[in-house]
């Protein structure tokens, strides 16, 4: 292991740690941090494709929602007298992964509006079915009483509901809310971040970032592009996948608004205001908005305006998210959002054969 | 026999909706290559300009009043905010625009509760009209013919006038027209306005069938979506074809296949993108220029 890897996981590690106490002295509950770690993997999963692949997707609640589903199904239908925390998650992520094979093939063919739309389309033809689905998935009502709380480890078997030991904190107060699942959620988080860190500097991450900025480009010099876009795809859905799993299990319960467009719409938010193309972006960005959400809908009414509007803001003025901003990443980040997508030589299909228009097209956007 | 008519109607209602709002979608990105996921508010907002102003001043005051109100509301919003991102790449408008979206219904719910409401039929059209074998409500069907209508002011407007054939041109070739002299900016904030309006209106007309609540816009948009990219992004005939096609799909599918409804449109969408991308009536030439 490279010494820039151990100190990233230290720091992230040390980080992780102060979070919750963190979040304690700003008004937030311990349940709070662990929903927040597993929402950034979510987040993460879905920067994955919008950050390094250039892909937005409005439709990545059927992966959140579809892991969560799985698990659940799982564990009260395949394994209900020998309960498998472990086996219920991997089982929900590599059923996540392949349905993110299976909708990506046919997906990735499609650029911008038509790649959204289409991500749209089949989220929403998931929730229905979900929906529709009768004593499988619950209907309207969803799954709830599963076994959730205990995590085998070796041999022995770690209640994860039990709490961790109370932390004095002084003058600002004693964090005593704080559950094992917290731990878990956050070597979770740990190492989602660690993966995602290595898949960014690896060769894979490289190329899919030169498809990104200039398809054409990278098909001359001989990468298989829709390759390379598929299996950003899948990964980005596993990703998601597994975080709706640990989030059902997590809250022991599995509803069909997990599938739905507000959901699908939340990822892009934290993303965005967190920092697209960033590791820490979207965990930035989900732990403000999710805190924000908490805190301020309690007090006013205005809170879904406010998160709107912060939106707004942050693709007006901070294309590159607080820490793609703060990161010194702010011409990067703006040019990846607002540059990098104009220069493909078609928004809606795959490029054509043939000589493509895409060299006169770009000054006659900008003149729009 | 009786039902499968009903719903045949009932899907041309659905249909004209979607075909309102698709070709606001699509004259709109026609001209200037704006992916508006903010229409749906449009039509939201004309649903609730037509919910305050019918209850005080009549139905005849709503209609008039919810295009005008709803237009001065785009024009704003297109000045304020939307012009900085013309011309930049389709998942910057996307975002944005959903950000308006998400502020516009949240501001809707906070001025208008989160309730549905509904406006009732003036009295005038409240009866039914016998239509064969069998009844059906006179308000539905003098709101279908009021759409074709308005459908034909536009497209003529759009087929017959000067602006409209910079908007034309604009569509096949803006650099052209600027450099003929055409004022394309002026032309297309008008076409802007002009979509705004349609949604506007039908929100308002729409309201006595369809209740309002906060959500409605977004409700509307994402199968007017459908329509435009079933029709043709782009393509103002594709848009009407695609409206109608998928405002019956729906509602037949409700009759002999309910369960399945919802997802009809959408495994319907997601043939055509994968057959045709460039939707039953679209140019592939419109499609390449985006």
């Amino acid at each position: 292991m490279l010494a820039g890897d151990v100190r990233f996981l230290i720091f992230t590690a040390i980080g992780l740690a102060a979070f919750p106490l963190a979040l304690h002295a700003v008004g937030g509950y311990g349940g709070l941090a662990t929903q927040i770690c597993i929402l950034s993997v979510a987040a993460i999963g879905f920067n994955v494709l919008l950050g390094y692949a250039g892909m937005l997707s409005y439709g990545h609640a059927m992966f959140y929602g579809g892991g969560g589903y799985l698990a659940a199904i799982l564990l009260m239908r395949a394994m209900p007298a020998h309960p498998n925390l472990w086996l219920a998650v991997l089982g929900a992520t590599i059923a996540t992964a392949a349905l993110a094979l299976a909708i990506g093939s046919v997906t990735v063919r499609l650029y911008g509006i038509y790649f959204a739309l289409l991500t749209l389309a089949f989220a929403q033809m998931v929730f229905f079915i979900v929906e529709q689905g009768g004593e499988i998935t619950g209907g309207d009502d969803g799954l709830q009483s599963f076994p959730n709380a205990l995590l085998p480890i070796g041999p022995w078997s770690i209640d994860l509901t039990a709490p961790v030991p109370p932390i004095d904190m002084g003058p600002l107060g004693t964090v005593s809310d704080l559950k094992l699942w917290y731990v878990f959620a956050a070597i979770v988080l740990l190492l989602v971040l660690w993966f995602t860190r290595a898949l960014t500097r690896s060769q894979f991450g490289e190329v899919l970032g030169a498809i990104r900025e200039n398809e054409e480009r990278s098909l001359f010099v001989g990468f298989n592009a829709a390759t390379y876009r598929l299996a950003a795809f899948a990964i980005s859905g596993a990703l998601t996948g597994f975080a709706g799993a640990m989030r059902a299990l997590y809250d022991g319960t599995v509803a069909v608004d997990s599938l739905g467009i507000d959901r699908s719409g939340s990822f892009v938010i934290y993303t965005i205001v967190g920092g697209v193309q960033t590791v820490f972006g979207p965990v930035v960005g989900t732990a403000i908005i999710v805190y924000l959400e908490n805190v301020l809908s309690g007090v006013t009414p205005l809170w879904r305006l406010i998160e709107g509007l912060i939106f707004i803001a942050a693709i007006v003025f901070l294309p590159s998210g607080i820490v793609g901003t703060l990161g010194g990443r702010g011409k990067r980040g703006r040019r990846a959002l607002f540059g990098a997508l104009r220069a493909r030589p078609a928004t809606g299909v795959a490029p054509p054969a043939g000589p493509a228009p895409a060299a006169v097209d770009v000054p006659r956007e900008t003149n729009a | 026999m009786e039902s499968l008519i009903e719903a045949l109607l009932n899907g041309l209602v659905l249909g004209l909706i979607y075909v309102a709002i698709a070709v606001g979608l699509t004259i709109v990105f026609g001209t200037l290559r704006l992916v508006n996921f903010a229409h749906g508010a449009f039509y939201a907002v004309g649903a609730y300009v037509g919910l305050v102003l019918a209850g005080r001043y009549g139905l005849l005051a709503a209609f008039v009043a919810a295009p005008i109100a709803v237009a001065a509301f785009a024009v704003l919003l297109d000045r304020l905010v939307l012009r900085f991102f013309y011309g930049k790449d389709a998942t910057s408008q996307l975002l944005l625009t959903f950000g308006i979206a998400l502020v516009v219904e949240e501001a809707l719910r906070l001025i208008f509760g989160g309730t549905t409401q509904r406006y009732p039929v003036p009295d005038a059209l409240a009866g039914s009209f016998a239509l064969g074998p069998i009844q059906y409500p006179a308000y539905r069907l003098a709101f279908a013919l009021g759409i074709i209508a308005m459908l034909l002011v536009v497209w003529l407007i759009i087929e017959r006038t000067n602006y409209g054939l910079i908007v034309r041109a604009g569509i096949r070739d803006r650099i052209m027209v600027q450099l003929l002299g055409g004022n394309i900016r002026r032309a297309s904030t008008i076409v802007f306005a002009i979509g705004a309006a349609i949604a506007g209106l039908v929100g308002a007309a729409a309201s006595p069938i369809y209740s309002v609540n906060p959500t409605v816009g977004f409700s509307f948009l994402v199968p007017s979506f459908v329509v435009v990219v079933v029709g043709g992004l782009g393509s103002f005939w594709g848009a009407v074809l695609g409206g109608l096609l998928i405002g019956e799909l729906q509602s037949v599918t409700t009759i002999v296949f309910p369960p399945a409804s919802n997802v009809v449109i959408y495994l319907c969408m997601a043939l055509v993108l994968l057959l045709r991308p460039q939707g039953l009536l679209g140019e592939s030439e419109v499609i390449r220029q985006s």
